[in-house]
């Protein structure tokens, strides 16, 4: 497994296909954050971007190769395992794009709630911070492999598919991530951290689900 | 010891509803066989590849006994960000090697199937003969216990393609079980242990002999020691066997064995003299 992912993630930073969802991770953070702002408010932003992004880098990287490569290295190791590597790397790139952004969040935020009333601890709020951005990453995931082959092969319908699904995961109700980022929010404007743990649980159980899914289509659906 | 890679009843379709591309396929593959799959285009010949090398599984049935496989495409595309040697060494190692076995390894095959001279390369800058050769290297350089060639040979040169011959002779002689699919019926001529055609989705085992033209061979007189017996691998190699004399043999192999033969005698114990290695036409 360690030499799968070790290509895997290879593949994604050689290819450059990181470049566009990092620019558009980078640009939304842009947009929505400025320094001095309230620490958790900037903090539920930089975690809902994340959502998407993460969906984009699993597309990336399940797409990455094409499919007489994946054939090659399906044969060695199985094609569920080969898909699991190209699914984890993914995760894996967006949670480290998300831990660089909640630090750089939290250092040019300011420690204080929403009208500026309350003071916010800093280091409990960057741990809120970091959780409400793994549960983004882990459902940004889920949702990239449910629109992604081998679940959706066609990209003209996988990518609307994508913005769509990625879009109801943050505004849902009873969505984790949309759980974790009002948490943050909400947070804010009482002056109280709260760690999303719940959220995180259910993210990554969804997550287990979906990714678990799309890897027991790797072997029954066509490469193409 | 190697299990035998068993197909039991499988059958494959693409959709729920999509029509059967195979069906009721019973195959045993043990290991050292040399495996030969026939049958016009289009009949579900690389689906069978496909299902014997574990990257699709079947809608129906049984798939048992895998062994460590590898699998080579009928096409092989560069569009991949590595140099050929940087590919070829993780490649390495995802079928088991050490990064530095795979790193060895990967410029040995380059070298062999004259592709040393690409390992700085991108893939993306390769030819498709030499992007080929980076397809078949990937899948011989950890010798696996299964190889599976789906038209390996396409667009390989001369030379390649003598060399991916001499590399199925020496897999099987290791004990690997190689199966492949070739237009080309002097492929490996006369070596296959059994041949398959896929006919209307089903499998027929072929019992009539093969055609004609066998492939090339070379002839090989060999002198062993006082009272030896022909090493019995040597025996199964080579097409035919005369005794012209207490000790000496002359043996016709096809080309593509007779390093392996002349490696079985050689390093038999006690080892056999070779008295000369000549094609069938100049026999002095």
């Amino acid at each position: 497994m360690t030499a799968l992912l070790r290509y895997q993630a290879a593949l994604l930073l050689r290819s450059q296909r990181w470049l566009p969802p990092v620019v558009l991770y980078a640009a939304a953070l842009g947009i929505g954050v400025q320094g001095g702002q309230p620490v958790l408010d900037s903090l539920g932003w930089a975690a809902a971007m994340l959502l998407p992004v993460a969906a984009w880098l699993v597309r990336i990287c399940v797409t990455g190769e094409p499919p007489a490569a994946r054939g090659c290295v399906s044969a060695a190791r199985g094609p569920a395992r080969a898909h699991l590597a190209a699914v984890l790397v993914a995760l894996a790139a967006a949670t480290v794009l998300g831990a660089a952004a909640t630090v750089v969040v939290a250092l040019i935020s300011d420690p204080v709630g929403t009208g500026r009333g309350t003071r916010v601890p800093l280091l409990p709020a960057g741990g809120a911070g970091l959780l409400a951005a793994l549960v983004c990453a882990l459902l940004g995931t889920a949702v990239g492999a449910l629109t992604a082959w081998p679940v959706l092969r066609s990209p003209g319908r996988a990518v609307p598919a994508l913005l769509l699904a990625a879009l109801l995961a943050l505004v849902a109700s009873g969505s984790p991530a949309r759980a974790a980022v009002s948490g943050l929010v909400t947070g804010s404007k009482s002056g109280t951290v709260t760690l999303p743990l719940l959220p995180l649980a259910v993210a990554a159980l969804v997550a287990i689900a979906a990714v678990a899914a799309a890897c027991a289509l790797s072997s029954r659906r066509s490469s193409a | 010891m190697q299990r035998e890679l068993r197909l039991d009843g499988v059958g494959r379709r693409y959709g729920v509803r999509g029509p059967w591309v195979l069906r009721g396929v019973d195959l045993g593959v043990p290991p050292g066989v040399l495996v030969r799959v026939e049958g016009a285009n289009g009949t579900g010949k690389s689906t069978l590849l496909r299902l014997l090398a574990g990257i699709d599984a079947p809608t129906e049935g049984r798939v048992t006994g895998r062994p460590r496989t590898a699998y080579v495409p009928e096409r092989f595309p560069p569009a991949l960000p590595f140099t050929a040697a940087r590919y070829l060494t993780h490649l390495g190692t995802v079928h088991g090697l050490s990064r530095r076995a795979a790193a060895r390894a990967a410029g040995q095959w380059l070298e062999r199937l004259g592709a040393a001279g690409y390992a700085d390369t991108r893939l993306s800058r390769l030819s498709k003969g030499s992007s080929q050769k980076v397809a078949v290297a990937q899948a011989l350089l950890a010798e696996p216990e299964l190889l599976v060639l789906d038209e390996a040979w396409t667009g390989l040169d001369t030379d390649a393609r003598g060399e991916l011959e001499r590399a199925v002779a020496e897999r099987t002689a290791a004990g690997g079980a190689v199966v492949f699919v070739d237009h080309d019926p002097r492929r490996l001529a006369g070596t296959a242990d059994a041949v398959y055609t896929v006919r209307d989705g089903a499998l027929h085992r072929r019992t009539a002999p093969e055609p004609v033209a066998a492939g090339p061979r070379v002839v090989v007189r060999v002198q062993g020691p006082p009272g030896a017996v022909l090493p019995a691998d040597a025996r199964r190699t080579a097409a035919s066997v005369e005794e012209t004399g207490p000790g000496s043999h002359t043996l016709a192999v096809p080309a593509s064995h007779s390093d392996v033969l002349l490696r079985t005698l050689l390093t038999a114990r006690p080892p056999w003299h070779v008295v000369s290695v000549h094609a069938p036409e100049d026999r002095r």
